[in-house]
């Protein structure tokens, strides 16, 4: 302890971590434009045999933008404010140390198995769960490392009171754990019977029970993955980036117990009119609504901590993303709710207004959210100002302009073929044929695929940027206490 | 068991969630609401830990390391 | 109390798991008693649907298309019957799908035929003028993998008691036995079928992807 003078944080995990985020969120991004195109142009899907037709890469998409892209980001930010909240470096520890590099190395090795077997077709097809046996036992030894490496840290800090991103990133751990194991029980085929390929399995739950299952799983993995850590994200670099407190502590406190409560219990809205028990369902419905409550909590925290601060908006591009992020984020907090209420969700469901509303989540919110934190991390980690102030200001507008063609496309396409497909003529039949609904889609669909390219590029524009502040950015000398400094 | 039985103990079961959960969590808003009235705690200053988050910055509470807590007993 | 939980690493992540697992023993754990009882005249998908399932899944048609009919006229009207529970109890994992970007399949086997099905999948826009939907043409070269077919119905036999070889069930048998069966339900798909591709290999013995998921889509009912 004599010597906490001289030892510095140590970043080297975070890096990266980091880098990963960047080329994963890369890979995600072309992977997703490619296939919004294949809805517009359907030639594009025999271009690589089977392994090009959207069934292939639709998982591949979501997965590698969901397990590759987010969590890469939480897992980049937890081994940067850990430390920092919790005032110990990982330094001080060589066994924590050592393992965060097992980390990173062996949940690439998981990316990689998760790549070459979704390419195959190798799959158990329930969404954002799509992975064998094999590589979901490789993940849970993953999950097991990080969780050792948070309680590790945990255990030899200095400030006694955990900060509330720390509680955030625990629920997340805890709550993909749970989530996780429940979703993925399955039988291996193989070792059971001695035929077929040994990685096969069957699912423990049968139809109905399978769907509640997997819905619950679906529903809460796009809470602690979407929502819970990126919450500790925005609880750290907006009052850090701001150099103002958070407005107020104890309405964070609150939020994160009302949310870790209600969360769970909405996730029969995906199963509304389906056959599960009518209770789940308007079970769902109810806690959906009342889910606004500690999700706006957190947002309005957000905003008002900027209170007499909002020309920094104005000067401060990282302050510009993490406002709009939450901005987002109160967004499609009222969004899905609304697309739980049964009527509403009668329509909606099935329709394109879904995938609308997962991605001005996961663009707005998600995706500005995690730019903004590695960007503030930059300086701090390379000591280096970041390379360009310009390049981050047409980032942010064109990516903006990205999220709102995607959405407001996916609204109107959804809402019409919703309206399409019950439309019925004067004598009460069916007014138009599938093909019809189809058909009507193909300008929105590419307004979305243009959306898209538009905030792949903007990524790569961040990408681009974050890659010469590490290597070409003025040096600084010391760490800046709050605006993270930038050239023009 | 009985289907019907097996639905009055689940509404029994989120019954007594929603009441309990909501219970402790009014007594939390109470509590926290509170606390620096009654001079327990400030919650507000452990926005500083965001804040002040070098490695040598005082933390807003410290840790008291396993010996000196020892020392501090012995030296009673 | 609360003080005590905020500084306490190991409680208050106890604390947090509690929260958020009640929700799920209280809403999902007691239904696995009900819904899992087959509807009267379903039965187990047999050795060749189930491996034209897994090319299903293989090639992620769920990413379109649902398999869950609402309760709503204009669903029923389009089509046919709403769904039942019961009527998913042999289908591991489900297949509801959350996207209908194609039409729902699930009662597709009432209304479309072997032969429909063989030039839709080659090549969709030269029945439907506009589809959107891929073209299949690698399923008439790839084999479909009926040992793990195999496999599987033998598992949810042994561990699930899915009554295969019971009366008016579908047979299993040993491989063997099952191999032939699988063989003759070929061969009358095969029968229906123009591809001369996929007449010569199935004259060799082999069953090419396109075979059993027709197979398993004339099943859906
Ligand atoms: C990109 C989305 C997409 C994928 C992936 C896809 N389909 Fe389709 N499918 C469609 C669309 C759109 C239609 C409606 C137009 C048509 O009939 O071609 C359709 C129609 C169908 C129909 C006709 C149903 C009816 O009622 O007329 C069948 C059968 C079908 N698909 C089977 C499959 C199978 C089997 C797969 C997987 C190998 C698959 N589809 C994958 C989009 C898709």
């Amino acid at each position: 302890m004599q010597s906490s003078k001289i030892i510095n944080y140590d970043y080297s995990v975070a890096k990266l971590f980091a880098i990963a985020t960047i080329v994963f969120g890369i890979v995600g991004m072309v992977v997703g434009v490619w296939i919004a195109f294949q809805m517009a142009y359907p030639e594009l899907n025999n271009l690589a045999n089977e392994y090009g037709t959207f069934g292939r890469l639709r998982p591949l998409h979501t997965n590698i933008a969901i397990f590759g892209f987010i969590l890469s980001g939480v897992w980049a930010t937890w081994y940067y404010i850990g430390q920092r909240v919790l005032k110990v470096s990982m330094i001080e520890s060589p066994f924590l140390m050592i393992l965060g590099k097992i980390h990173f190395w062996l949940y690439l090795v998981g990316v990689v198995g998760v790549v070459v077997s979704l390419f195959m077709g190798i799959t158990s097809s329930k969404e954002y769960a799509e992975f064998e046996w094999p590589i979901d036992i490789a993940i849970v030894v993953v999950w097991v490392i990080w969780g050792i490496g948070i309680f590790g840290l945990i255990g030899i800090r200095r400030e006694k009171i955990l900060y509330i991103s720390v509680w955030y990133y625990i629920a997340t751990f805890l709550g993909v754990a749970m989530l996780y194991l429940f979703n993925n029980m399955a039988v291996p085929t193989y070792f059971v019977t001695g035929f077929g390929d040994w990685w096969h399995s069957v699912s423990m739950y049968a139809g109905t029970n399978d769907a509640m299952v997997q819905w619950w799983y679906g529903h809460n993995a796009v809470a602690f993955i979407f929502t819970v850590p990126i919450i500790a994200m925005i609880y750290y670099f907006l009052p850090k980036e701001s150099g103002q407190p958070i407005f107020s502590y104890k309405l964070s406190i609150l939020s994160f117990w009302g949310l870790m409560f209600v969360y769970l219990w909405a996730g029969g809205h995906h199963l509304l009119y389906s056959t599960v028990p009518d209770w789940v369902q308007t079970m769902g419905s109810i806690f959906s609504i009342v889910l606004i409550l500690p999700s706006w909590g957190s947002a309005i925290n957000m905003l008002l901590t900027m209170k007499g601060e909002w020309q920094q908006l104005k000067d401060n591009p990282l302050i510009k993303f993490m406002v709009l992020a939450s901005t987002f984020y109160m967004f499609s907090t009222i969004e899905g709710p609304i697309q739980a209420i049964k009527s509403v969700n009668a329509l909606a469901h099935f329709t394109d207004w879904i995938p609308g509303h997962v991605h001005d989540g996961t663009l707005g919110w998600v995706g500005f959210m995690i730019i903004a934190s590695l960007l503030h991390m930059a300086p701090r980690m390379f000591k280096r100002e970041i390379y360009s102030k310009k390049l981050l200001e047409s980032q942010f507008w064109i990516q903006t302009t990205g999220i709102v063609l995607y959405f407001s496309s996916m609204w109107i396409a959804g809402l019409t073929q919703g309206m399409m497909w019950r439309a019925t003529d004067q004598y009460g039949n069916l007014a138009y044929s599938f093909i019809d609904t189809v058909n009507v889609l193909h300008p929105y669909y590419t307004i979305r695929g243009v959306g898209g390219l538009l905030y792949l590029i903007g990524f790569c524009m961040f990408a681009y940027n974050f890659y010469k502040t590490m290597t070409v950015g003025k040096e600084i000398e010391e760490e800046p206490h709050s605006t993270s400094p930038m050239a023009a | 068991m009985e289907m019907e039985t097996i639905r009055e103990l689940q509404a029994y079961g989120y019954a007594f969630a929603s009441v309990f959960f909501a219970g402790i969590f009014y007594a939390y808003v109470y509590y926290l609401y509170t606390s620096k009235k009654s001079g327990r705690k400030d919650y507000e200053k452990y926005a500083n830990m965001a804040l002040n988050d070098n490695l040598n910055d005082t933390p807003v509470e410290k840790i008291e390391p396993l010996q000196e807590e020892k020392q501090k007993r012995s030296n009673k | 109390m609360f003080h005590w939980l905020e500084k306490n690493p190991f409680f208050f992540a106890v604390a947090v798991f509690v929260v958020i697992a009640y929700a799920g023993i209280i809403t999902i754990l007691p239904d696995f008693m009900n819904s899992a009882r087959p509807v009267v005249g379903t039965k187990p998908y047999t050795v060749l649907e189930l491996a034209g399932r897994h090319v299903y899944i293989k090639d992620s048609c769920n990413a379109c298309h649902s398999q869950l009919i609402r309760p709503f006229k204009s669903e029923t009207d389009r089509y046919g019957m709403y769904s039942l529970s019961g009527e998913y109890a042999y289908d591991r994992p489900f297949l509801w799908g959350s996207k209908r970007t194609g039409p729902d399949l699930m009662r597709v086997g009432n209304y479309r035929t072997t032969d429909w099905h063989e030039n839709h999948m080659l090549n969709p826009k030269s029945l439907v003028p506009g589809s959107i939907m891929p073209k299949y043409g690698h399923m008439f070269s790839n084999v479909a993998d009926i040992e793990t077919a195999y496999a599987e119905a033998l598992t949810v036999k042994k561990v699930f008691n899915v009554p295969y070889d019971e009366i008016d069930m579908p047979k299993l048998g040993t491989f063997e036995e099952s191999s032939k069966i699988v063989l003759a339900e070929a061969k009358m798909i095969v029968d229906d079928m123009k591809s001369p591709e996929v007449k010569a290999a199935f004259a060799r013995g082999e069953i090419k992807e396109i075979v059993a998921i027709i197979a398993y889509m004339n099943s859906l009912k």
